[in-house]
């Protein structure tokens, strides 16, 4: 009889844990299915909302600034979107707020599926499928060069909704570049360049931002001088630090082509940038311990408080002041410029955007929420909750993200993750040894450097 | 002569066993052949066709030959994929298997608190391996405050950068190693607890020292445990892959990349490179396959235990 219970118990043990397993599946509390209306193809109404650019379009007229017309009506409308944040997240949390406000607003019932950051080995898959996906969250660089094709081009719509005053048009451009169409809103925007401690800055005397090399390196010695430590940096972003640098001497461009070509020995910039980095680690300008265990070096800015700046991207900053519980007190440098390089001025810049997916039922009702999400009030909310950059440049940056958007603003050819120093998918990783082994000092000079570059073809 | 009806009778009742056999054993056979031999069959078809998306349908593959294999066997990032498994088969698998053995020989001689050791011992594979694999690289290995570095300082020596890209491979086969031992002690305490006692009584009667138990008792005997760990151990190097992710996390490395990391970052692209190729993933997955298919094989002829009755 005993035996039999055990048995029992184990059994139901075992297939409660079989459906536990089966996934998470948030879903907002759905409306009470009012009769479905759908709205005429010719009246577009965003909800209303004291910030957001409620506009009034029928197909002759212009956009014109904000007029409240009321709200939207979606009534029986229902959103599945797929969401790179866990409901726990302070993004998810704000995301949430934003779907319950929308559809207490239009009546639309928005189910999102908190995938993590996995939904980009998910959502490819998915979208061939025609799974029922109406927006997804995901890299834009992804967005135009892998799943273009599954999403809906929003270019209408956009201008309909005035976004060209709204959002950073240098995302606009650059996924036209990519995929020929406009696909994707941005949502959380990234920026890259040298994140330092200002208060650093200000006890080493450093009072201008240095604008190229050779005063970068004069800023380092006064830091030095003072008692600190300049510059960071951690194995994962090794190869981050290094493609800025040399995408500074040859461009992203060429740098992509030496990446998938080789000839790295035969680049007289490549050398001479390569060298100006040697240089720099055997001057002591990184931090002790660099290069790091992700994220060792990095959280010692936040630890010790002695460590000044790290080649990042503007995510650095929250998750420094997070990870160690400090308050730094950051700002934003362009990568200086070097001598006789062919780029000065361009800053990395990337995004996390909503994309519509092609069997979307009711496109005009995604693209509203999108809007939603990324303009005005919510969007100043994730700005503010989840220590980012705000989607929508009529909105303030908060103090950690001090000079992010200007610097978006200003940015008219951004620059992609690795600069094209990882176009070769297949030597990436090989790349990204060899950059950590110059940044240990295992290279006496540039022409060692690109030897060992060469060697991998 | 036999009445008829007790023929009847036994043929009625074997036809309705054989149905009921059919009945029971179909549902298992039916969710092995499509969860199981499906994939696995297509994987292998997959594999010679250029193939961009993994649920691609089969209208947009295009026949590409040995092309797959051609690709990545020229690819210097899976030949370094391949040396690193190799270590950590070879080297790993010889030390992993060594004190996996030493530990159950000692475990089963008779030692006081036996059961506390044992379950100290497989403790590690009971934990999930991300917490483990960040206890050692924020803490066991970190250059300022870590364990390892604290012993040497107490010592007076100097600390080692654990991590650095020279060192990493070690450290992470090493950390790997520490909580696998357990896992092949076990399978190794019950294949000794399976030889008989009077064995090693009737040894130490005729003079025989432990040492030589051991060798002309214990390991002959152990023959088909071994087998299995060796093809256990080959299955788990194939599929190491949590280990490598976190030792090199955001990106992959080339000192720490396994196959089936370089498989993924293959089919699903990684950061900074969108470029996704499951034709290639599949044919890396036919590759591992056949490595442990010819181990297995290998393994049989070499230690060949069917002469064993105990």
């Amino acid at each position: 009889m005993k035996k039999k219970l055990i048995s029992l118990l184990v059994t139901t043990a075992m297939a409660v844990t079989l459906f536990a397993g089966c996934g998470a599946k948030e879903e907002t509390p759905a409306q009470d299915p009012a009769p479905a209306e759908e709205e005429a193809p010719a009246q577009e109404e965003t909800p209303a909302e004291a910030e957001t650019p409620a506009e009034e379009e029928t197909p002759a007229e212009d956009t014109e600034a904000s007029s409240d017309e009321g709200t939207a009506n979606y009534d029986g409308v229902t959103l599945t979107m797929w969401s790179m944040w866990a409901n726990t997240e302070p993004q998810g949390k704000v995301l949430q707020e934003a779907a319950d406000a929308f559809s207490a607003q239009t009546g639309a019932t928005i189910n999102i599926e908190w995938k993590g950051r996995d939904v980009k080995t998910i959502i490819a898959t998915a979208l061939e499928a025609n799974e029922n996906v109406d927006i997804f969250e995901e890299d834009y660089q992804r967005i135009a060069s892998t799943y273009s094709e599954y999403c809906l081009d929003v270019t209408e719509m956009a201008e309909a909704a005035g976004y060209g005053d709204i959002g950073f048009q240098c995302f606009v451009d650059q996924q036209k570049e990519w995929s020929g169409a406009f696909n994707s809103i941005a949502e959380q925007p990234q920026v890259g360049g040298i994140f330092y401690n200002k208060d650093i800055f200000d006890a080493a005397g450093v009072t201008t931002l240095p604008a190229t090399w050779d005063e970068f390196l004069t800023a380092c010695q006064a830091m030095v001088d003072a008692g600190f430590e300049p510059m960071a940096l951690d194995d994962a972003y090794a190869d981050f630090a290094l493609a800025y640098h040399l995408s500074r001497h040859v461009g992203q461009e060429a740098l992509g082509e030496l990446s998938v070509n080789g000839g790295w020995g035969e680049n007289e910039q490549i050398i001479k940038g390569a060298q100006e980095l040697i240089d720099f680690v055997n001057a002591g300008y990184l931090e002790s311990g660099a290069p790091g265990a992700y994220p060792e070096s990095q959280n010692k800015i936040g630890l010790t408080e002695k460590v000044a700046m790290i080649v990042c991207a503007n995510y650095v900053c929250a998750e420094v002041n997070n990870n160690t519980g400090s308050e730094i007190n950051w700002g934003l440098m362009n990568y200086p410029a070097v001598e006789g390089g062919a780029d000065s001025s361009n800053a990395y810049a990337g995004a996390n955007s909503l994309a519509i997916s092609k069997n979307c039922a009711n496109p005009q009702a995604a693209f509203d929420f999108i809007m939603f999400l990324t303009t005005g009030e919510f969007d100043q909310k994730m700005a503010d909750g989840a220590s980012q950059i705000p989607a929508d440049s009529r909105n303030t940056a908060p103090a950690i993200m001090d000079g992010t958007v200007e610097t978006l603003l200003a940015t008219k050819a951004p620059l992609k993750w690795n600069m094209g120093l990882t176009d070769n998918s297949d030597l990436g990783p090989q790349f990204k040894d060899v950059a950590i082994k110059l940044f240990e000092g295992g290279f006496a000079s540039g022409e060692e450097f690109a030897a060992a570059m060469d060697a991998l073809y | 002569m036999v009445p008829p009806h007790f023929h009847g009778r036994g043929g009625r009742k074997m036809k309705k066993n054989k149905g009921m056999i059919v009945a029971f054993s179909l549902p298992l056979t039916l969710a092995l052949i499509i969860m199981y031999l499906y994939p696995v069959a297509r994987t292998v078809l997959m594999s010679f066709f250029k193939i961009e998306s993994v649920t691609s349908s089969m209208s947009a593959w295009s026949f590409y030959g040995v092309g797959n294999y051609a690709k990545i066997f020229g690819s210097p990032t899976f030949q370094g994929s391949m040396k690193n498994m190799g270590l950590i088969w070879l080297v790993g698998g010889i030390i992993t298997l060594f004190f996996a053995l030493l530990f159950a020989v000692v475990l089963t001689s008779g030692v006081r608190f036996k059961k506390f050791f044992r379950a100290a011992i497989y403790l590690p594979n009971v934990i999930s391996a991300v917490a483990l694999a960040t206890m050692w690289v924020q803490y066991v290995y970190s250059n300022d405050y870590g364990m390892l570095n604290k012993v040497l300082e107490f010592f007076g020596l100097e600390g080692v950068k654990w991590l650095s890209s020279d060192n990493k491979f070690w450290a992470m086969l090493f950390a790997y190693m520490f909580g696998a031992v357990g896992y092949y002690m076990l399978i190794f305490i019950s294949g000794i607890e399976r030889i008989p006692a009077d064995l090693y009584e009737a040894a130490t009667i005729d003079g025989a020292n432990k040492i030589q138990q051991f060798f002309k008792i214990t390991l002959p005997l152990l023959k088909g445990i071994i087998k299995t760990n060796i093809t256990f151990y080959s299955v788990h190097t194939t599929a190491f892959f949590l280990w490598t992710k976190m030792f090199s996390p955001v990106n992959t490395e080339a000192s720490t990349i396994v196959p089936v990391v370089y498989l993924y970052d293959t089919v699903f692209g990684s950061q900074g490179n969108s470029g996704r190729d499951a034709g290639a993933g599949a044919a890396v997955g036919v590759v591992l396959t056949a490595i442990i298919i010819l181990v297995y094989f290998v393994m049989n002829r070499v230690l060949k235990d069917d002469d064993l009755e105990f």
